[in-house]
């Protein structure tokens, strides 16, 4: 086997790796490995924009950081980490520069300034955006500046498990796609940013390489996952693939129809109306669609035709394009069929109460961007906080730990025993994979997909919940006898794919036992048989550990005492 | 509709066999490309390659030839692939024999043109990455973080605009310098260099380090005016046009 050694390795060339690996490698010798090469990260498919107070509008002179905290903390219905989420406002406004700095194309106010737009559950317009393609424009310029650095990256490399010896994460076993070799990262740091992981439902804006491989390598190695019950589902997503339509589109001035012509939000939000948050609009279509508002039962319509073909030339040309291209209609002429689907992930590799930002329990290993939970978000993201959350506490990684300085690794011994460990279970799995005789992932994954979509969606309850639980359970068994053909290693997607439902089994299982454990309605967890948040039992993070008989669940306290907890209405 | 589609798919193991391998795929409305090439890695080859992320015509990833048509495997509708408006003028590129393609009725799908192949459609872009790099399409002063940031007006942005969405997916390789010329920086590569020369950020100095990387034998004066790059860039960046732009500038440096 290859050995590559590192002072610190980052998984994932998303915002999040590319920031982290950009500011590591300044000082230390860094790998960052990726599944694809760095522009074919989901970061490029954000669309919206990303928060910053600068005020750059006349009427938002009056944002400051401390409000765009207390909307994300509110918005997040009290479950965020509010010295988390204070100083990644305040860091906002310094990040966006910085991108500005690198070269960022972001669209312009008439003053010359960064154009700014007004987002979901936000008191003042605080999005920056680069028209309604603003992760593809921050993504490329951040691998414009790690190219300029001579960031050492492995492109097609896939994480297939991590390895710890002495009680540290000691590195990690990848596959190199293309020769089909298994190659060991060593190194005393290993940041995961791997993303999210919205694959784990049939339904989903997500990239098709959202699997959550950085979650399933963590909590094999004995890292709790956090909060995984909440579950973005985002109100408009294209009827038929669910692409993602920005909340920009909202922001521009879209409107929401249901089939009687009903701008029916009034009824739900009366004030916000269509910019109320994602989960309150989320669950407004699902009720229009489930009580027989809909348009074929399925879908309402969001309408941009009264924006006029200028504007939305210009501000949304990413949405008429995608919206012709893949439900062949112009929304210059005609409304955008729309419904709910699973957009983003609160939830993820639960990190250390008061230790450093990221910091996971296992000495040496972190966890940043989607992957991560931080919490940032807590039960509900506001739109255009994920992109922000990426590129602060990519940065924030890379400089925490230049400044404590290089980790002393686990012995040569041990590490060499723990990496041979590793690669011994994979080639295992493997063999296994290739002589079993039961069923092809894909049916697991599709089984899989189809009860996440169905039970755990924008209204939950325990008998639905259970129903999931068993179905999920039977899946988790038949993944043990799958059968594929194995030998051939390279550029063998099809053996990948399994390997990432290796990772997407365990999520799925832990967000449906979160979700039954929480017994109560939260941003996105809503339950109709618990339709009240219930903070005296509830306000605690869920962090569920493997056992010795499957999954526990156990608690960690939120970080509370800067906004006082209150009812969240809009 | 009709229920199920054929496909006439290039497969190659790597080693230097080429054969053309036909499935028949169920179809669904909406059913793309990418959707055939993963129905067909499900049931019938689990080993079959080909590259994919974000299936919404923004990673770059998919590329591969529809029909001898460079296009992106996810934005390509099944039912619209006999019937929608190709570009014209293209060159004819092949890949293997099919002496049996029933051009009628069969989709057929090969790799992208002027790459080496890897294995099945998926091609080695390792020559566009180092062309890339050697451009230096990035911006060169120190960055900082401190507000104000730099302004631009809106028509300062817009002079960019259509450049700085360039996906990098490959397509406009399909030109025929770059079939001959192993050499050729690349339409993208010098679209990404046009990118950073108009916009109104840069400094004087930085004009001339990237006018001098592109302005070469293997560079712009290689471009032969064919075109083909904005006949097949799916996302309209013209990078032909920029090419054009980027001789103008040095006919006015002159």
């Amino acid at each position: 086997m290859r050995i590559e050694k590192f002072d610190a390795v980052v998984v994932g060339a998303g915002l999040s790796g590319l920031r982290a690996g950009l500011e590591l490698s300044r000082e230390w010798n860094v790998g960052v490995i990726s599944k694809v090469y760095p522009v074919r990260s989901h970061s490029g498919a954000a669309q919206g924009g990303i928060n910053a107070a600068l005020g750059n509008r006349p009427d938002g002179k009056e944002d400051t950081p401390k409000i765009h905290a207390y909307d994300t903390v509110y918005g997040s219905d009290y479950l965020a980490d509010q010295d988390v989420v204070m100083y990644m406002t305040e860091e906002a406004p310094r990040i966006v520069v910085e991108f500005e700095s690198m070269g960022t194309p972001f669209s312009r106010l008439e003053s010359g300034l960064i154009a700014q737009r007004p987002f979901g559950g936000a008191g003042f317009p605080r999005t920056c955006y680069a028209g309604d393609r603003t992760g593809h424009a921050l993504l490329h310029t951040l691998f414009e500046q790690c190219v300029r650095q001579g960031v050492k990256f492995y492109n097609e490399y896939f994480l297939v498990d991590l390895f710890k010896a002495d009680g540290q994460i000691a590195g990690l076993i990848a596959l190199d796609i293309k020769t089909g070799e298994f190659v060991s990262f060593r190194a005393p740091n290993v940041i995961l940013a791997t993303g999210g992981f919205g694959r784990v439902y049939k339904e989903s804006t997500n990239a098709l390489i959202n699997t959550g491989d950085g979650n399933g390598a963590a909590y094999r190695v004995g890292v709790p996952m956090q909060d995984m019950e909440f579950v973005q589902i985002h109100p408009t997503t294209l009827y038929g693939s669910n692409i993602l339509i920005s909340e920009g589109a909202r922001g521009e001035g879209g409107l929401l129809y249901n089939s009687k012509g009903e701008r029916f939000m009034q009824k739900y939000a009366p004030k916000a109306m269509e910019l109320a948050p994602r989960d309150i609009v989320a669950r407004s279509i699902q009720t229009e669609i489930l009580e027989g508002r809909g348009f074929e039962d399925a879908y309402v319509h969001l309408d941009l035709t009264h924006l006029g073909k200028n504007r939305i030339m210009e501000r949304l040309p990413g949405i008429r394009e995608i919206s012709m291209y893949f439900a062949g209609v112009d929304p210059i002429e005609k409304p955008i069929p729309i419904l709910p689907g699973q957009h983003y992930s609160m939830g993820g590799i639960g990190t250390k109460y008061n230790g450093d930002y990221g910091e996971t329990e296992l000495p040496g290993l972190f966890a940043i961007g989607e992957c991560s939970c931080l919490s940032v978000h807590g039960a509900n993201r506001l739109g255009g906080n994920s992109l922000l959350e990426t590129s602060v506490f990519g940065r924030y990684i890379g400089r925490t730990l230049l400044k404590k300085g290089k980790s002393i690794s686990a012995s040569e011994d041990s590490i060499q025993k723990a990496e041979m460990a590793a690669l011994y279970i994979i080639e295992e799995l493997l063999d296994k994979w290739n002589s079993n005789t039961g069923k092809k992932p894909n049916e697991i994954k599709e089984k899989m997909g189809e009860t996440m979509n169905r039970y755990l969606s924008v209204y939950r309850n325990q008998p639905d919940m259970e129903k999931a639980l068993k179905i999920i359970e039977g899946l988790q068994l038949d993944f043990k006898d799958i059968n594929i053909p194995t030998t051939e290693r390279k550029l063998n997607w099809g053996l990948i794919r399994a390997l990432e439902l290796r990772n997407m089994m365990d999520i799925a299982e832990a967000t449906v036992r979160g979700a039954i454990w929480r017994k109560e309605s939260r941003g996105a967890h809503w339950r109709t048989d618990y339709p009240t948040r219930n903070d005296k039992e509830y306000q605690v993070h869920t962090m569920i550990y493997p056992g010795e008989k499957g999954m526990e669940i156990k608690t960690k306290p939120v970080k509370l005492g800067i906004f006082e907890t209150k009812e969240r209405k809009y | 509709m009709k229920e199920t589609q054929k496909f006439l798919v290039y497969r190659n193991s790597g080693e230097g066999i080429i054969r053309y391998e036909g499935y028949e795929v169920p179809l669904k409305p909406g059913y793309t490309i990418l959707d055939a090439l993963f129905y067909i890695q499900d049931h019938f080859d689990s080993t079959f390659a080909f590259r994919y992320s974000c299936r919404g015509a923004i990673c770059g990833s998919c590329g591969i030839t529809v029909d001898k048509i460079p296009d992106l495997a996810c934005k390509t509708q099944i039912s619209a692939v006999k019937t929608k408006r190709n570009p014209i003028g293209l060159p004819e590129f092949h890949f293997g024999e099919h002496p049996n393609w029933d051009k009628e009725n069969e989709i057929l799908i090969e790799p992208l043109p002027n790459m080496p192949v890897l294995k099945d459609l998926v091609v080695n872009m390792d020559n566009f990455w180092k062309f890339y790099v050697e451009v230096q399409p990035y911006f060169t002063r120190d960055y900082n973080d401190v507000a104000p940031e730099s302004k631009q007006s809106p028509e300062e942005m817009n002079a960019i605009e259509r450049l700085v969405y360039c996906i990098a997916c490959g397509l406009c390789w399909a030109c025929p310098v770059n079939a001959t010329n192993p050499h050729y920086l690349g339409p993208m590569q010098l679209a990404k260099a046009d990118r950073f020369l108009r916009d109104s950020r840069i400094s004087d100095e930085h004009e001339k380090e990237i006018l001098e990387r592109v302005l070469k034998d293997d560079g712009v004066l290689a471009c032969e005016k064919y075109f083909v790059c904005n006949r097949v860039c799916p996302r309209g960046v013209m990078p032909g046009t920029a090419i054009n732009d980027i001789r103008k500038k040095m006919e006015e440096r002159k």
